[in-house]
C-alpha cells in the first residue's frame, strides 16, 4: 500500500492458527471451507470477484458479441455520448465505447493485481521461508535485506522504476510486488519460526529429510492459510495502488484503459460527463470492497475464533 | 542485553541507510540518461553550456564518487543545495514537515477518535446488525480510492456548495492566499485533506481494534473478572479496551514511516504543500539532492518506527526477549 | 522560458515546456490540460473575443480605478528562482515579470515597449544598441537604478568573469554580446559580435538586477544567493513579500515603480493542483486569474463572475518523421510522398473540434498566426483526404500485404510514436493517428514516456521513430533550432535530422537581414519550402485562454502578454478594493 502498509501484516491473525499435527489436518481445512460456504457475504463477493475475473478474461468475445466495439476505436464524431443507444454506458472524449473499455481496462487492472499478488506471495514465501527455517545468518542478511527494501518509501521506486522501465501491465506488477514482497516475508518467517520449533519438524529433520522437502511438505502447508488471507486482502489493497499510480501518471499509460487511468482521465469531464467517472469508480468500488469482504470472510473462516 | 541489541540494531540501521540512498542513486542516475536537473533545455543552450552545468552540479562524475561526496556533507549536517532552485534541501524539509504532520497528525486523531468507539461497538454487539453495518462500512471506506474521494469531496464541499451560496470550503493550501494562516484559517484548510486520510484509518483501526476486543474479551482473565462479578462496563473498560488498545499504539507508531509517502495522494489532490508532495515532485525533475536528502530522512523514520514497534512489542509482552 | 514573451532567449524557439517541462502538470495525466494549454498554441488570426459571462478579461472601462486589495493569480507551478538571469521556466519568469523590469517590454501584439530605457537606438551597421534609461529611476529600496544595473545583469551572462554562475543565457549572450559600455548613469551601449535580427525583441527584456546587493558576489555564491529565493530590492510593479515553497508567493505594491506605484496593494502567485484546480478556484474566488484548459472551458460557462479571453498564441504542436536514414525508422520516411500521404490521412480539423474542445486551429504553415511573417496559405495545403493519402501511397510503391500493412521492399510501414505522459491532448491525439492511419494501411503505435526522456530522445539519443511535441515561439519568426541542419549536432533541437541546403540559407540569410519586409519574402519563401517537405508537420495551432474574475480591471492577455511579459501589472485594480 502506498500508504501505512504494514497494517495488514497486524491484522492478520492467521498467525494465531494453533495446529498441533504435522500439518493442518483434512479436518481444518473442510471445516474451514464449511464456514466460507456458510458465509453468504463473502461467497457473493468471491462469486463476483469470480465473475469480473472471467468477464476480463473473454473481454475479446464481449467486444465482438456484446458491445461490438474496441477499445481503442475511435469515434471523433461520437464523443461524449451519454449511456444508451449503440454505446451501452456512453462514450469518452475520443469517442470510444465506455463498456467495451471498462472490460478491457478490468482485464488490466485485475490482471495486474492478481499477477503482482502471486509475485508478491511467491518472493515473499520463499525468502520468508529460507530465513526462518536457517535461522542465524541467512536469517538476518535476508531479513535485513527486508529491511532496506521495506525502507526505501514507496513512492521513490514507483516513479524511478516507473520511469526506468516502461510501465506496462507486467512491468507494473513487477513494481508493486517488488515492494509488496517484504511485508510477505517477513509475514512468513515469523510463521515458519513459530512452526520449526514444533516436534514434529524436529523429527522430520533428524531423521534426515532434505531441507527443501521440509519445507515445502511441512511447513508450506502452515503457512498456507496466512498466504490465502493475504492474498484475498491482497488483490483490493493493489488495485487501490494501481489506481493511484495511475492518477499519478506513474501507472498503464494511455491509450492501454485500465480503471485507475479511466477514472483520472474522466475527472476532467466530471462537469458535463459525470457517467465517465462514475462508471471506472463504481468497478474499482466494487472490486475493491468484495476483495475486502471475501478476505475478511476467508480470515473468518481459517480463525473461528473470532466468529464465534 | 538490551546496550547490546540496541547496537546491533544501530548497526544495522546504518547497513539499511546506505543501502537505501545508495540503490535511490542508482536508479536516478541509471534513469536520468543526459538530462541536467534544474536547467530548462532551451534552444540557446549550448552543448558546452551543459557539459559546464553538469560539472558544476558533479555530475559528470560517477555516481559512486558523487555519493561519497554526498555522504561526506551528510556526516557534516550538510545535505546540500536543491539542483532545482538552489535552497538548502534542509530548509525545504523543515519547510514541508510541519505541514505534513499537522496533516497527519490530525488525521490520526480524528482516526483514533472515530475508530476506537465504532471498533468497541462492532466487538460487544459482533454478529448484530449494527455490527455488519459497521462493518461494511468501514470495509467500503477502505475500497474507495482516495484521490476520487478526495476530488467528490471538492466538488461537493467547495465548489458545489459556494456555487449555492453556502458556506464552503477551500479547496486547496494549508492556508488562505491573502492574510491567511491563523488558527481558524488553517483549520478550515485542515477539514477536507485531513477528512480522505482518516478515512484510511478509521478503516483499518476500527476492524483492527473490533478484532481485537473480541480477541481480548475471550481471555481467561475476562471471564474471571466477570466471574467476580465486576460490572460489565467495568469489565469492557477497565480490562477489555485497555488490552485491545495496546496493541493500536503500536500500530500508530508504524505509521510514522508513512509521514513521507502516506499521505502523498491526498497531498498532490489538495495542493497541500507537504513533504511527499516534495518528494514526488522533485524526483520527477531529477532534483538529486532533495531527492537524496528526503530519502534519507524517509528512511531514518522507517528504521526509527519499526524499532519503536519492536521496543514497543517488548515492553507490551515481557516474554520476547531482545538477544 | 517561454520564448513568446519570456522571451528573451534569442533561441527563439523554446522548447515548450523544456523549460517548463518540469512543472508537474507535464507529468499528471490529470493535468493533462493544463499542459497542453501551455504548449498549445495559438492559431487563427481572427482574435477571439472574451466570451460569454461578461465583461470580458481585458477590459479597463468600468469605471475609475481604486487603490488596494489584492489580485491571486493560480498556476500549476512552484516556481524555482526569482532571478531573472537564472530563470527558465514560465512561473518564475511569471513572477519576476512582476518584480523586474527589463530594459524594454512587450505589448500584446509583441510591439517592443519602453520600460527602464525609455528610448533606444539601433546603428545603421545593426551591431550597436544604445539604450537611454527613464531619469529618476529607483529600486525599491530607494538606491538609484543606474545602467551600472543593467551592464553587471548582462554581466553575468556574457562576461567571463562570471563563467561558473549557471545562466541558461549565457550560451547565446556570450556569442552576440562583444562588449557593454555605459558613457553614463544613464546610457548603455551594447555591441554586438554580428548582426542579429531577433536581438532586441529576444534579448532586451531581462529583469534587471541590483548591482548594490548582487554586486560584491562571485560567480559561484551567486548561484545560490539567498536574492534568488527571496530578493530584498526590486524595480518592477511588485516588491518581494515572501514565498512559502510549494504554496504561494506573496508580493507588495512598489511605491519606487518607475511608472507610479499601481493600485494594488498585493499580487499573490498562488500554486495550484492541477488544471481542474484552477477551474475550481475560478469558481469559488480562491483565485482570481488563471489560465485555462481547453477541456474545462465550458464548465465555466455559468459561472457570471469569471470572464474568459481566447487568443492564438505564438505555439504549435506538431509531430516529427524520422529522418535519420542510420536510424531503424529512418528508410521508411525518406520519400517525401509518404511524408504527404500520413497528413492527408489526418482530420485536423475533427481532432481540433474533438481534442481541443475546438480551441485550436488547423495549421497549414510553419510560422504560427501571430507573426508578421505568417503565411497563411503556404504551397501545398492538406486538407484530409484518404483517397488521396491512400494512392500517394500506393503510387509510391508502399502496397497493402497480407496483414493489411503497407510494405515496400520487405519493409513495413509500421512505427512507434512518442510523446510525454501527462498530457491529455497529446495523448489523445496519438491514439487518433494510430486509428487514422491504421484506416490507410500504416501501423503506429502511440508510447508515452516520461518528459526528461522524451528530452532525451529528441535533442541525444534519437532513436525514436516518431515524436509529438509542442514549441513556443517568440515574436521573432526565426525557426532554426527546429529546422537549420547545424542543430541536428547532438544536443540541438533537430532530432528529426531534416537537412536541407535551401532552408539553411534562408534560416541564415533572414537572421542578418534587418529590413522587416525583405525577410518576410525570405520567411514566405522558407513556409512553401517547409509546405513540401513536411519533416514535422503542424498540427494545430491552439489558443491561450484565461479566466479573470469580473472584479478584476486592467488585465490585458494577449498572444504575447500571458506570463513574464505584461507591461500593465501595474495598472491593474479591483472593483471592491480587497
Amino acid at each position: 500500500m502506498i500508504g501505512p502498509s504494514r497494517v495488514a501484516e497486524l491484522d492478520m491473525p492467521g498467525a494465531a492458527i494453533e495446529t498441533t499435527t504435522s500439518r493442518p489436518a483434512q479436518s481444518y481445512w473442510n471445516e474451514s471451507w464449511e464456514r466460507l460456504r456458510h458465509n453468504p457475504i463473502g461467497m457473493a463477493a468471491g462469486v463476483l470477484i469470480l465473475i469480473f475475473g472471467v468477464v476480463a478474461i473473454l473481454a475479446p468475445l464481449f467486444s465482438a458479441v456484446l458491445t461490438h466495439f474496441q477499445p481503442q476505436s475511435v469515434d471523433l464524431l461520437a464523443t461524449f455520448k451519454p449511456p444508451g443507444g449503440a454505446h451501452m454506458l456512453g462514450t469518452d472524449e475520443l469517442g470510444r465505447d465506455t463498456l467495451t473499455r471498462l472490460i478491457w481496462g478490468g482485464r488490466v487492472t485485475l490482471g495486474v493485481a492478481f499477477l503482482t499478488v502471486g509475485i508478491a506471495l511467491s518472493a515473499g514465501t520463499a525468502v520468508g521461508m529460507a530465513a526462518g527455517y536457517y535461522g542465524g545468518w541467512a536469517d538476518d542478511a535476508l531479513m535485513r535485506f527486508v529491511d532496506m527494501v521495506l525502507a526505501i518509501p514507496a513512492i521513490f521506486l514507483f516513479i524511478l522504476m516507473s520511469i526506468l522501465i516502461h510501465p506496462t501491465p507486467v512491468t507494473l506488477a513487477l513494481i508493486i510486488a517488488s515492494v509488496g514482497w517484504g511485508n510477505v516475508a517477513r509475514l512468513v518467517r515469523g510463521e515458519v519460526l513459530s512452526v520449526k520449533q514444533r516436534d514434529f519438524i524436529m523429527a522430520t529433520r533428524s531423521i534426515g529429510a532434505r531441507d527443501v522437502r521440509v519445507m515445502i511438505r511441512h511447513l508450506l502447508p502452515n503457512v498456507l492459510p496466512v498466504l490465502i488471507v493475504a492474498a484475498s486482502l491482497g488483490v483490493g489493497q493493489i488495485i487501490l495502488i494501481e489506481a493511484a499510480l495511475d492518477f499519478l501518471g506513474l501507472g498503464i499509460q494511455p491509450p492501454t484503459a485500465s480503471w485507475g487511468n479511466m477514472l483520472t482521465n474522466a475527472e476532467s469531464y466530471f462537469y458535463h460527463s459525470a457517467w465517465l467517472v462514475y462508471f471506472p469508480g463504481v468497478m474499482i468500488f466494487v472490486t475493491v470492497l468484495c476483495s475486502n469482504i471475501f478476505g475478511n470472510a476467508v480470515r473468518d473462516a481459517f480463525d473461528p475464533r473470532l466468529k464465534s | 542485553m538490551l546496550a547490546k541489541y540496541m547496537a546491533r540494531r544501530f548497526l544495522a540501521s546504518i547497513v539499511v541507510v546506505l543501502g537505501v540512498t545508495a540503490i535511490t542513486l542508482a536508479l536516478m542516475k541509471t534513469t536520468s540518461g543526459s538530462y541536467v536537473p534544474g536547467i530548462d533545455l532551451n534552444p540557446s543552450l549550448r552543448p558546452e553550456d551543459i557539459a559546464r552545468l553538469r560539472a558544476d552540479l558533479g555530475l559528470d562524475r560517477p555516481g559512486w564518487q558523487w555519493y561519497i561526496t554526498w555522504i561526506w556533507g551528510v556526516l557534516h549536517g550538510d545535505f546540500g543545495h536543491s539542483m532545482i532552485d538552489g535552497s538548502t534541501v534542509t530548509s525545504h524539509i523543515l519547510d514541508r514537515l510541519p505541514n505534513t504532520i499537522e496533516l497527519t497528525l490530525t488525521a490520526i486523531v480524528i482516526g483514533v477518535i472515530i475508530a476506537i468507539p465504532v471498533g468497541v461497538i462492532g466487538a460487544l454487539r459482533h454478529g448484530s446488525k449494527t455490527d455488519h453495518t459497521m462493518t461494511v462500512v468501514s470495509v467500503a471506506g477502505f475500497a474507495v480510492p482516495q484521490f476520487w474521494m478526495g476530488l467528490i469531496l471538492i466538488l461537493i464541499f467547495s465548489v458545489t456548495l459556494e456555487q449555492h451560496g453556502l458556506p464552503w470550503l477551500p479547496s486547496s493550501g494549508a492556508y488562505s492566499a491573502v492574510n491567511g494562516g491563523d488558527f481558524f484559517d488553517r483549520v478550515e484548510h485542515l477539514i477536507l485533506p485531513a477528512t480522505v486520510l482518516s478515512f484510511f484509518y478509521i478503516s483499518t483501526w476500527s476492524r483492527f481494534i473490533r478484532s481485537s476486543m473480541l480477541e481480548v474479551l475471550s481471555q481467561d482473565y475476562i471471564r474471571t473478572a466477570r466471574a467476580k462479578g465486576m460490572s460489565e462496563r467495568r469489565v469492557v473498560y477497565l480490562h477489555g479496551l485497555r488490552n485491545a488498545l495496546i496493541p493500536l499504539i503500536t500500530l500508530i507508531g508504524l505509521e510514522l514511516p508513512g509521514l513521507v509517502s502516506g499521505g502523498l495522494v491526498v497531498e498532490v489532490v489538495f495542493g497541500w504543500p507537504g513533504i511527499g508532495k516534495l518528494a514526488f515532485e522533485r524526483a520527477l525533475q531529477y532534483d538529486y539532492t532533495t531527492v537524496m536528502g528526503v530519502t534519507f530522512f524517509a528512511t531514518l523514520l522507517v528504521i526509527a518506527g519499526n524499532l519503536l514497534a519492536d521496543v514497543l512489542y517488548g515492553v507490551l509482552d515481557p516474554r520476547i526477549r531482545y538477544g | 522560458m517561454s520564448r513568446d514573451e519570456d522571451a528573451a532567449d534569442p533561441g527563439f524557439a523554446q522548447f515548450e515546456r523544456f523549460l517548463e517541462a518540469w512543472s508537474r502538470r507535464d507529468f499528471l495525466r490529470r493535468a493533462g490540460g493544463a499542459a497542453a494549454f501551455m504548449a498549445f498554441s495559438g492559431g487563427i488570426v481572427e482574435f477571439l473575443q472574451a466570451c460569454a459571462g461578461g465583461g470580458g478579461s481585458n477590459n479597463n472601462t468600468a469605471g475609475t480605478p481604486k487603490k488596494g486589495g489584492h489580485v491571486v493569480e493560480g498556476n500549476f507551478t512552484d516556481i524555482r528562482t526569482f532571478n531573472s538571469m537564472l530563470s527558465s521556466d514560465t512561473a518564475s519568469n511569471q513572477c519576476i515579470g512582476l518584480m523586474f523590469d527589463g530594459l524594454t517590454n512587450q505589448k500584446k501584439d509583441g510591439t517592443i515597449v519602453p520600460a527602464v530605457a525609455e528610448s533606444w537606438k539601433t546603428s545603421s551597421d545593426g551591431l550597436t544598441y544604445t539604450f537611454k534609461l527613464r531619469s529618476g529611476l529607483k529600486w525599491s529600496d530607494g538606491q538609484a537604478l543606474t545602467s551600472d544595473d543593467v551592464k553587471f545583469t548582462y554581466a553575468l551572462a556574457y562576461d567571463p568573469a562570471y563563467k561558473d554562475f549557471a545562466s541558461p543565457r549565457r550560451g547565446d549572450l556570450s556569442k552576440y554580446i562583444k562588449s557593454i559600455d555605459t558613457p553614463d548613469a544613464q546610457t548603455v551601449i551594447i555591441t554586438t559580435t554580428q548582426v542579429f535580427a531577433p536581438f532586441l525583441a529576444s534579448h532586451g527584456n531581462y529583469g534587471i538586477l541590483p548591482k548594490h546587493v548582487l554586486g560584491s558576489m562571485d560567480a559561484k555564491a551567486l548561484n545560490t544567493a539567498d536574492f534568488n529565493n527571496g530578493p530584498t530590492v526590486s524595480n518592477g510593479a511588485f516588491k518581494f513579500v515572501s514565498w512559502q515553497k510549494g504554496q504561494q508567493v506573496t508580493m507588495a505594491r512598489n511605491d519606487n515603480y518607475w511608472a507610479g506605484a499601481p493600485y494594488l496593494d498585493q499580487w499573490i502567485y498562488k500554486v495550484l493542483p492541477d488544471s481542474v484546480a484552477v477551474t475550481n478556484q475560478l469558481k469559488t474566488g480562491e483565485i482570481d486569474i488563471g489560465p485555462i484548459d481547453p477541456g474545462q472551458f465550458d464548465s465555466l460557462t455559468g459561472t457570471s463572475t469569471v470572464a474568459r479571453s481566447e487568443f492564438p498564441v505564438p505555439s504549435f504542436n506538431f509531430y516529427a518523421y524520422q529522418l535519420d536514414p542510420s536510424k531503424p525508422a529512418g528508410p521508411l520516411f525518406q520519400d517525401k510522398a509518404v511524408r504527404q500521404a500520413l497528413i492527408y490521412a489526418l482530420d485536423r480539423n475533427a481532432m481540433n473540434q474533438a481534442i481541443y474542445f475546438g480551441h485550436a486551429t488547423a495549421a497549414d504553415s510553419v510560422e504560427p498566426p501571430t507573426s508578421w511573417a505568417y503565411k497563411a496559405k503556404p504551397q501545398v495545403l492538406y486538407n484530409f483526404d484518404k483517397a488521396k493519402a491512400e494512392s500517394m501511397l500506393d503510387a509510391a510503391g508502399w502496397t497493402k500485404g497480407s496483414d493489411g500493412i503497407r510494405a515496400k521492399g520487405g519493409l513495413k510501414l509500421k512505427f512507434t510514436m512518442i510523446t510525454n505522459a501527462g498530457n491529455k491532448q497529446r495523448e489523445s491525439t496519438l491514439t487518433y493517428m494510430q486509428q487514422a492511419w491504421s484506416a490507410i494501411g500504416v501501423s503506429a503505435t502511440p508510447s508515452l514516456i516520461q518528459f526528461p526522456q522524451l528530452v532525451s530522445q529528441i535533442v541525444d539519443i534519437r532513436t525514436f521513430d516518431m515524436f509529438l511535441v509542442g514549441f513556443n515561439w517568440s515574436v521573432d519568426p526565426d525557426e532554426s533550432p527546429l529546422f537549420h541542419s547545424r542543430n541536428t549536432a547532438p544536443g540541438g533541437f533537430n532530432g528529426a535530422f531534416f537537412k536541407n541546403d535551401q532552408v539553411d540559407s534562408i534560416l541564415d540569410q533572414a537572421l542578418v537581414t534587418l529590413d522587416q519586409n525583405k525577410r518576410k519574402q525570405l520567411y514566405y519563401q522558407f513556409q512553401d519550402i517547409m509546405s513540401d517537405q513536411v519533416p514535422a508537420p503542424i498540427l494545430n495551432f491552439a489558443h491561450g485562454i484565461w479566466g479573470v474574475n469580473t472584479r478584476v480591471q486592467g488585465t490585458d492577455f494577449g498572444p504575447f502578454n500571458q506570463y513574464g511579459l505584461r507591461p500593465w501589472n501595474h495598472n491593474v485594480w479591483v472593483t471592491d478594493g480587497k
